[in-house]
């Protein structure tokens, strides 16, 4: 194997991708949902990314690596998961029709303490259940810290497109872990309302 | 794109990313004062922010990737190495450091925008010695978040030991720190944490700043600043917002 490459090239690959490794991990781990895929998925990523070193224009190599890795999971993704892209075509879809005909206030709309104490495994799986388009942009953006400019390079998206999928998906992680019960009864939040919120909410009952 | 025509709730989404610049940030926060059901918005985005920042589990890649890509793209590379011993480390880490400086001068990767030649070789050299410590088994040579721990370490060390302060708090946890070489001299090097982010900071003693403050080498953004006869170097991979955010809390930070 170790012909594949020059010397040259093999330190380009170690100042350039290797540092990302660990970025390029989350995201693969994120979109593929499975340490093993996204470990296959990064190891694919960064074979493309040795072959392609000399067209790295040396600018953003984050955004270049996770570009690649984003890349690589679609590809994996359309291999073994095909049904998760379909859903992606029918989302853009829906995004335009709910863009213009969502209500103002959505059913949920918990106390921001109630969010910071959210649990992390409720976290984790609300995250998880986002589809793919908002997903990949609430991880680069909160979990990976990149921003806007850079998410709208890897995601291949304009900028206007990159935040309203972030607020989207942060709407719904709102809705989701703010909730104090799984439980769907109506009583729920209230409950915990009165237990830690000395702050009457006016306005809340109409 | 201009406030006045954008959904005042995406709005409120950049501002608390740090992604306006002042003049609109500056309209975003009388709205946000005019209107109690944005400021509340803002304050449900700034709380999963957090949560996710604090809460959410992170989760390595086995030891075994690096492994997996090196031998996939025919390297030997320090990431196939194992973990050294410690007696067995400065030889090491000078030929890495070498290495990494090496690739950054071959790849052209190093740009900047009217620097003398003074300050951004000390740059070049701060970010090497940020990328070797990513690529090394450990980043950090004294593992700990108590500066009361960390400060003393560099005692006999280098000449003269760091300012440290703790700024968890502020969402920059201390992680530890290590000795970089920078030029020929042994400097101080703290590290932080942000997210999954690593970020050094150098002290230099009599050193100097870049004379525009920051730069961006091989993706990473530098910061740089003079306090007190020392000049500071800051190196990360996070947004560059965020990094300031990062400078001006180390730099009002009491100790």
């Amino acid at each position: 194997m170790g012909s594949l490459g020059s010397e040259d090239d093999q330190a380009r690959f170690a100042s350039v991708v290797l540092p990302h490794l660990a970025d390029a991990y989350a995201l693969a781990r994120w979109l593929t949902g499975d340490r093993a895929d996204a470990e296959d998925v990064v190891q694919e990523a960064c074979l493309r990314a040795f072959r392609g070193i000399g067209g790295f224009a040396g600018v953003n190599a984050r955004a270049w690596v996770l570009t690649i890795v984003r890349h690589a999971a679609y590809a994996w993704l359309g291999k073994n998961r095909s049904a998760a892209l379909v859903m992606v075509d029918d989302l853009e879809a829906v995004e335009q029709q709910q863009a213009s005909g969502a209500p103002d206030s959505g059913p949920q709309t918990p106390e921001a303490a109630l969010i910071a104490k959210a649990d992390a495994a409720r976290l984790e799986a609300a995250i998880a259940e986002l589809p793919l388009p908002f997903r990949e942009t609430l991880v680069l953006r909160d979990v990976q810290g990149l921003d806007y400019r850079e998410i709208a390079e890897v995601t291949k998206v304009p900028i206007g497109t990159v935040m309203s999928r972030l607020a989207r998906a942060r709407r719904r992680l709102i809705e989701r872990v703010g909730i104090d019960e799984p439980a769907h009864a109506p009583g729920s939040a209230p409950v915990d309302e009165a237990r830690n919120e000395p702050r009457k909410v006016p306005g809340n009952h109409p | 794109m201009s406030p006045s025509d954008t959904d005042p709730k995406l709005l409120v989404h950049a501002y608390v990313d740090g992604e306006l610049d002042p003049a609109h940030a500056l309209e975003v926060e009388r709205m946000l004062a005019d209107d109690p059901a944005l400021a509340a918005e803002r304050e449900r985005v700034e709380a999963l922010r957090g949560a996710i920042r604090e809460r959410l589990p992170r989760e390595q890649a086995s030891p075994e990737l690096a492994r997996r890509i090196a031998t996939a793209v025919g390297m030997r590379s320090t990431a196939a190495q194992p973990p050294s011993r410690l007696a067995a480390r400065p030889s090491w880490r000078a030929l890495a450091a070498s290495v990494v400086v090496a690739a950054l001068v071959a790849s052209g990767a190093t740009w900047f925008v009217g620097e003398g030649g003074g300050t951004s070789a000390t740059a070049d050299m701060v970010v090497a010695s940020h990328m070797r410590a990513l690529m090394a088994p450990a980043s950090i040579d004294v593992a700990s978040s108590d500066r009361h721990t960390v400060k003393p370490w560099f005692n006999g060390r280098i000449p003269e030991a760091p300012r440290v302060v703790d700024l968890a708090a502020e969402g920059f946890p201390l992680v530890g720190g290590r000795v970089d070489v920078i030029g020929r001299a042994p400097v101080a090097t703290l590290v932080y944490r942000h997210r999954q982010h690593l970020i050094s900071l150098s002290a230099v003693a009599g050193g100097r700043a870049l004379p525009s403050g920051r730069a961006q080498i091989a993706g990473y953004n530098v910061l740089s600043w003079s306090d007190d006869g020392v000049a500071y170097w800051v190196v990360s991979d996070l947004a560059l917002g965020d990094l300031e955010t990062f400078a001006k809390a180390f730099r009002t930070a009491g100790g």
